[in-house]
């Protein structure tokens, strides 16, 4: 078994978390049960990889498992990357008869003709995503297993997710295989980005809960009961601005949970308006400036402002609309109100 | 002498003539005056007895409609919220069913093959300036955008229906091909190839026969989209 490979397992084994590892490695299946109950997992993780790398080594693991191994691992824990969303489009209307087969043929062929150094693994899923993993290589070096991109995506959908953690110069061969591989004409980058490959699927996919008004009869909602507290001596005194707040933020954000976003970035390009006594700036420029929301989950917290008094409800519809837009970097410039994105097309 | 006193006593005669005159009139009256009396007692009666028997009509009516229905507004108010619910149900199970909404209205299709109810998606229009579609939960992959641009604006219930055969077929598909990987596990051998649309399976299945199995492929192809059955199916060995 090459060295290098068995240096590669050895560091998923070790990156992965001690409890998880025999369910990622019953995943891979190169093992098998009784190879696996050989090993202890409960001594230090240095010390189970080593017995991994050694029952690799009895089977004779090639790179093709390694790589299997990496994909299952970040599809195990997708999180740990940042992940950006691509948008494709194609000017046809015929229907589109996905065959992964032939996708996975035309996306090699494609990326091959353009780079020989590559090393391509696929791996399909349930949920018809298909997972891409690349490690690039230069026209004179073999392909660097350390320098991964990771694509997904959803047959018959104009949405890639993409992953590139460095060496975004091979970003332009990557999306030009993928519009081939999957019959498309162009392609663009969303002002979409998060850790979270769930949320922005659900974002995209419009999985998150929409408040839809309808006649069918749901189950009736418990929330009246949390406005009244057990006591009785304590009267909510504006309950019905409470209640005014809590069913405005229901209209707009639904009932479920929101989509997991890290953050919402704002260009501002418009005029500073001030008192003209001030005259705070002479010349009339834009007054150039960024915001940025931070926050472990920012939509739950955008949810919970005006509830906890710290906004008016209903929110600026900049805030609430990042869903709806698909978008979490937005430009806005005097007068015409959003502008989108710049359009990429390589 | 003589003559006066024959006046006298014929003056005395006429009056007295006059007098039972009168009082034979007088009777005379008093008899048609009783007679009238005795009359208008009769209608009395008839009257009476007739208002007698109205009221007793009534009062059984009520009687009779007091005793089944005791809490009658409750009770009343049950039975239309029953009633709208099993309307609104209704509604709904015709696949198609909307609410009015304060911009415009709001649609849901209801999804189903053969006898299982299937997932249900919604669609936000806004009526004004123009008909248009303000957020959806059709899924990506349903040419939603194309449909749209074909009907929306010219025939909404065409839309509608157009919409519902795609959405209802991409049902149907996706049940089947979720039933065949749960029912028949054993007979197919690895996992079935399948899209996002269900428009094309692939897999591989084995037939025994005298004790011997041989190994097939099959290949389906569903070309119509409104459509939960294959058009072209490929068997190789």
């Amino acid at each position: 078994m090459d060295e290098t490979v068995a240096e590669y397992i050895r560091r998923t084994v070790v990156k992965t978390p001690r409890d998880e590892i025999k369910t990622m490695l019953q995943k891979w299946g190169f093992l098998s049960e009784t190879q696996l109950q050989t090993i202890n997992f409960h001594q230090i993780k240095e010390n189970i990889s080593r017995d991994v790398v050694q029952l690799c080594e009895e089977n004779s693991a090639d790179i093709k498992q390694a790589a299997a191994l990496d994909i299952i691992y970040n599809h195990i824990y997708p999180n740990k990357r940042m992940w950006s969303v691509y948008q494709m489009s194609k000017r046809g209307e015929e229907t589109d008869f996905f065959d992964v087969t032939d996708f996975k043929k035309k996306f090699k062929r494609r990326l091959r003709s353009a780079l020989k150094n590559v090393t391509i693994n696929f791996r399909e899923y349930e949920d018809d995503a298909v997972w891409i993993r690349i490690a690039w290589g230069t026209p004179y070096t073999k392909p660097n297993q350390y320098k991964t991109s990771y694509v997904v995506y959803h047959s018959q959908t104009p949405y890639v997710f993409i992953s590139v953690s460095v060496l975004k110069s091979n970003l332009p061969l990557l999306c030009q295989a993928l519009v081939a591989a999957s019959n498309y004409h162009d392609i663009r980058e969303m002002e979409l980005r998060s850790h979270s490959l769930n949320s922005l699927k659900d974002i995209v996919f419009k999985r998150y809960s929409q408040n839809f008004q309808t006649y069918y009869p749901k189950p009736l909602q418990e929330r009246n009961i949390a406005l009244e507290s057990a006591d009785l001596r304590i009267v909510q005194e504006n309950r019905n601005e409470k209640e005014r707040i809590l069913r405005v933020n229901k209209e707009v954000f639904g009932d479920g949970p929101q989509p997991k976003l890290e953050f919402a970035q704002y260009k501002l390009e418009t005029m500073f308006k001030s008192d003209p006594e001030m005259n705070v700036l002479d010349k009339k420029e834009p007054f150039r400036c960024v915001v940025k929301f931070s926050s472990p989950h920012l939509l739950e917290s955008l949810k919970s402002l005006a509830p906890a008094g710290m906004a008016d409800a209903p929110l600026s519809p900049l805030l609430t609309c990042i869903p709806q837009k698909a978008r979490n970097y937005f430009k806005i410039r005097e007068r015409k109100g959003f502008f989108p994105g710049s359009f990429v097309s390589p | 002498g003589v003559f006066a006193h024959l006046e006298m006593l014929e003056a005395q005669a006429h009056e007295a003539a006059l007098k039972e005159e009168e009082m034979e009139q007088q009777e005379e009256k008093l008899v048609n005056l009783k007679a009238r009396v005795e009359e208008l007692r009769l209608r009395r009666d008839e009257l009476r007895a007739k208002v007698d028997l109205q009221e007793k009509r009534q009062l059984g009516k009520e009687e009779v409609a007091s005793g089944s229905a005791q809490p009658s507004a409750q009770a009343m108010l049950e039975w239309k919220l029953r009633s709208v619910k099993a309307m609104l149900q209704i509604f709904y199970l015709t696949g198609i069913s909307g609410k009015l909404t304060k911009r415009g209205v709001c649609f849901c299709i209801s999804t189903a093959y053969e006898s299982t109810y299937l997932d249900s998606y919604h669609l936000d229009l806004l009526t004004k300036p123009e008909v248009r579609i303000y957020r959806h939960s059709v899924p990506i992959f349903i040419p939603l955008e194309q449909i749209a641009q074909k009907y929306l604006q010219t025939d909404i219930r065409r839309f509608l229906s157009v919409l519902s055969d795609h959405l209802n077929a991409y049902a149907g598909r996706r049940y089947q091909a979720d039933q065949l990987q749960e029912h028949f596990s054993d007979q197919i051998e690895g996992t079935l190839q399948r899209n996002s649309l269900c428009n094309l399976l692939v897999f591989n299945y084995n037939v025994s026969r005298k004790s011997q199995t041989f190994p097939f492929n099959a290949r389906l192809l569903y070309g119509d989209p409104c459509c939960s059955l294959p058009t072209e199916a490929i068997v190789s060995c």
